[in-house]
């Protein structure tokens, strides 16, 4: 479910859609998501200071809310 | 979408047209048709024909499944309806079961389900701000915040000693310099760096105490 949803928001955030992956590691008490996207796209994923990579993570972590899991957001480059 | 409406005179036509379409003046264009000036015995009788942009409906129509689908996949699936819509601003309502968490603690995750909308927003239409509501919540959050400006300058008054509120962003201490810039006595600053500053309410003292006579 985090995978859909990290995915479903990069897709929309990006100009290359077919370049965007998502990865999941997941651990016992927590998970790590891990985003890929074409190099072009990355300032489109993280924004000025971060503002849109941390609204993403407050988003997963609201999602995960119900479950108590603990969501790791990353970027990869 | 082109529509024709009748009316005595170009603006009630114009008004006609506003009345039944629900948008404002600059959100579409009008052509006379048929025009003839009033005569002296004789009432006039103006034809306008209307031309409304199709890209709003559907631009709203995509910001709408975007929010729905975004929350969904978060597994709290909701109705987003349009609040209000002005020139340059959609206001959005998300009706949900789970708008507590929607919104989160200090209307966190509402700003960041905003901000996203922005950004995604901003791709399709410049110059449209969106803003995102749940039961209400950034109504009530504003006024409390400017109760709170109200209550804090009060204090300041009595004490006579400045007081320093929390961080908040850019519209919120707005919110506050503007509640308390008629007040008398008390002066606003912001302190700090970055998007979120510190509100410091202190005693204005380039001014000296009213008297009474």
């Amino acid at each position: 479910m985090e995978k859909d949803l990290v995915e479903y928001i990069a897709k929309s955030l990006v100009d290359e859609v077919d370049e965007v992956s998502v990865h999941l590691i997941e651990g016992e008490q927590s998970t790590i998501v891990e985003l890929k996207v074409a190099a072009g796209d990355i300032g489109k994923v993280i924004g000025k200071q971060g503002r849109i990579a941390n609204a993403i993570r407050v988003i997963l972590s609201a999602s995960a809310a119900k479950s108590g899991k603990h969501v790791q957001l990353e970027i990869l480059d | 979408m082109i529509r024709e409406f009748e009316g005595k005179n170009e603006q009630e036509a114009i008004a006609k047209a506003m009345e039944e379409l629900q948008v404002e003046l600059d959100e579409f264009d009008v052509e006379v048709v048929e025009g003839s000036k009033r005569g002296l015995f004789k009432k006039g009788n103006v034809r306008i024909r209307v031309r409304l942009e199709d890209e709003n409906s559907d631009y709203e129509e995509k910001i709408i499944t975007f929010v729905e689908t975004l929350l969904e996949k978060m597994g709290y699936p909701s109705t987003v309806k349009v609040n209000y819509r002005d020139n340059a601003k959609l206001g959005l309502e998300i009706v949900s079961d789970d708008s507590a968490i929607i919104i989160g603690r200090k209307g966190k995750n509402l700003d960041a389900i905003q901000l996203l909308v922005n950004v995604y927003g901003g791709q399709l239409n410049m110059g449209t701000k969106i803003v995102v509501d749940s039961e209400n919540y950034r109504l009530r959050h504003e006024e409390n915040l400017v109760k709170l400006a109200f209550s804090s300058a009060e204090q300041v008054k009595r004490s006579g000693r400045s007081r320093l509120l929390e961080p908040m962003n850019p519209f919120e201490r707005r919110l506050v310099h503007t509640a308390l810039n008629t007040m008398e006595g008390v002066t606003t600053k912001s302190e700090g760096e970055g998007l979120y500053k510190q509100v410091r309410i202190s005693i204005d003292d380039e001014l000296p105490p009213l008297r009474k006579k």
